[in-house]
């Protein structure tokens, strides 16, 4: 860009001069004055110092050279050198004053890059501080290049302790008391929720969400954890089952007593009208309804929580049968339904169950089966034996349920009418304590039915062997009366 | 049943259950007592002797099983026949009412007061037939 510029040679000139006036100055002097050898010797002498001196003179702008070449590299990039001496030294400043420009302008630029570069690492790092997710970056030999805020605080580890160092000799993550992090180390779509053990054996209950990252040996890094603290979640959740307890068993209470009063009236006014009689009798339905209600919701509480607890030991099914058929038989009459209990064609053995909540299961599936027929219909209960277990048959000539619900029939909160469309009152909470109690028994519980033919639920108990028999014998094997939930 | 009627304490808070359960329990033929916590339960079984206790859990201050306690070891010999009332019963609760000599227990929630009458007959003359809701005619 810039035109070459043709070198002076000025200075060569003038130190040239010097020289020669140095040298030839005595000289000529000697030639027309005579001089002693000392005086020759005196006036070479001087000559030679005036020369220094000039030389000096001359070479001054060098040293203003050098001074401002010291400012620049100090770093003062405004610095410019102002030499007119009219020779090399003007020419040698002006290009340091170009290569000045032209260097301030890289470095300028330089450093707007850096400083371009360091607000955007800020960025991300902010960015990455802030997201309420742990967040740990991972290189290929397992070891820790980043750990965000959240992830600090999930871990318990700052980046000093932490940083370069393999995972797995800090953090442990367990699912089922067993440890997963050499497993699961950076599978493709990891996402499940694990027990993380930190600093100090710290706790905490995570989601975790593993991400294998595509990249190149040279960035280094091959692995991110995204750690979701799942501790607050689980607060509330306990808040909410806590309080559906809490407010259930309060709720309880008082129905007990109208259900109660209502019992002991209807069974004291056989001559009050019909027609009254009828409305009483309406309101105890609808007040037993709303205890199993509330029974249904404690008991998914005490699922939620894992903590249903199904006490198996050798009892008398049929009186289970029985008392929970009985209990619903007003309901089934009111609604003009057939409710029948088949005898067992042989005596039933002992099962392996607990009292009251086979009671529950038993009440579930018959009160469903009343709910889904429609009046003038048949809901029959009917029981077999095979060698291992008793099996319960609920059938009903009701509406049925449709191919499609089927495998979704024991989830909890499903509802056919809210596939169906058919308004049917319930809370879809039935059938899913039925198959989790009965799973706590070791039995089984399945489904037949077809839509408008009706349905036939099954289920399955298994029966006391001999062994089994002497293992469970103890204090709830005491036959003095029926009783019991031990679970509330 | 004897000429002289059974008698039953009925411990139990819930003052419509109580009403309740002390207005059948004296229809059928028992002498009923009741008490709303534990410690007046513990003074009328200081007091007279019962044949049966019915007794809830949840009371307040001195709860069931502490009031059970506390007459087991006054009254080791006691033949009084225990039957536990309850609307939580955990595992542990019932156990250990249990091994303080309790005979039985029942859930309110899931018994008509007719059923728990049937129930202390069960417990003190032994097998009753089963009583049930009338149906709607």
């Amino acid at each position: 860009m810039q035109p070459e510029v043709k070198t002076k040679k000025t200075l060569h000139i003038k130190i040239a001069l010097i020289i020669t006036f140095a040298v030839i100055t005595p000289g000529i002097a000697g030639l027309f004055i005579s001089l002693t050898p000392i005086l020759y010797l005196l006036a070479g002498v001087l000559s030679s110092v005036l020369s220094i001196i000039i030389l000096f003179w001359i070479l001054q702008p060098l040293s203003a050279l050098i001074k401002s070449t010291g400012v620049f590299s100090d770093g003062k990039l405004n610095h410019r050198i102002d030499i007119r001496s009219g020779d090399e030294f003007e020419e040698a400043g002006n290009s340091f004053n170009t290569m000045a420009d032209k260097l301030s302008k890289t470095i300028q630029s330089l450093e707007d890059e850096r400083d371009t570069a360091v607000s955007d690492k800020n960025k991300f790092s902010e960015i990455l501080s802030s997201v309420i997710d742990g967040i740990i970056a991972l290189d290929f030999n397992k070891r820790v290049i980043f750990l965000n805020e959240a992830g600090k605080q999930i871990t318990g580890y700052t980046e000093t302790e932490i940083y370069g160092k393999p995972i797995d000799q800090f953090i442990h993550l367990f699912r089922d008391k067993e440890e997963i992090l050499s497993k699961i180390y950076c599978t493709a779509s990891f996402n499940q929720s694990t027990q993380l053990i930190g600093k100090m054996g710290k706790q905490t209950r995570i989601n975790l969400v593993t991400t294998q990252v595509g990249s190149t040996v040279q960035t280094n890094l091959s692995c991110i954890l995204v750690l979701h603290d799942l501790s607050r979640e689980e607060e509330l959740e306990q808040m909410k089952l806590d309080f559906v307890s809490m407010a259930s068993h309060e709720l309880k209470t008082p129905l007990t007593s109208i259900v109660g009063y209502l019992s002991v009236f209807l069974n004291e006014s056989k001559d009050i009208p019909k027609e009254s009689f009828d409305l009483l009798h309406k309101a105890f339905t609808a007040a037993q309804q709303l205890q199993t209600l509330i029974q249904n919701l404690l008991n998914v509480n005490k699922i939620e929580k894992d903590q249903l607890s199904v006490s198996s030991g050798p009892i008398d099914y049929l009186p289970v049968l029985s008392k929970a058929v009985e209990d619903l038989r007003s309901q089934a009459s009111q609604k003009e339904i057939i409710l029948t209990l088949i005898p067992p064609a042989q005596n039933l053995p002992k099962v392996l169950a607990d009292q009251v909540r086979l009671g529950e299961i038993i009440t579930n599936l018959v009160a469903n089966a009343i709910n889904y027929t429609n009046p003038g219909g048949k809901v029959e209960i009917s029981t077999t034996v095979s060698p291992n277990a008793v099996q319960t048959v609920v059938a009903d000539t009701g509406i049925g349920i449709p191919k499609e619900a089927i495998p979704h029939l024991f989830g909890k909160f499903f509802r056919v009418s809210s596939q169906t469309q058919q308004a049917k009152k319930g809370t879809g909470l039935g059938l899913y304590i039925a198959k989790s109690i009965i799973e706590k028994l070791h039995g089984k519980i399945w489904v037949e039915s077809e839509a408008g033919k009706g349905s036939k639920f099954y289920f399955t108990i298994p029966v006391v062997t001999q062994s089994a028999g002497i293992l469970n014998r103890d204090k709830f094997d005491s036959e003095a009366i029926q009783t019991g939930s031990l679970n509330y | 049943m004897g000429p002289t009627p059974k008698k039953i304490l009925l411990v139990e808070d819930e003052d419509f259950i109580k009403e309740l359960y002390t207005r059948q329990l004296t229809k059928a033929g028992f002498a009923v007592k009741s008490a709303v916590d534990g410690q007046s339960g513990l003074e009328a079984l200081k007091a007279e002797t019962f044949d049966l206790l019915l007794l809830d859990i949840m009371l307040p201050g001195m709860n069931g099983l502490q009031l059970l306690r506390e007459f087991r070891t006054q009254n080791p010999n006691s033949p009084m026949i225990t039957i536990l009332l309850t609307n939580l019963g955990q595992e542990a609760v019932i156990k250990e009412g249990f091994e303080l000599g309790a005979q039985a227990y029942l859930i309110k929630a899931s018994y008509t007061p007719d059923q728990v009458v049937n129930e202390v007959k069960n417990a003190l003359f032994g097998s009753q037939p089963p009583s049930s809701i009338p149906t709607a005619q």
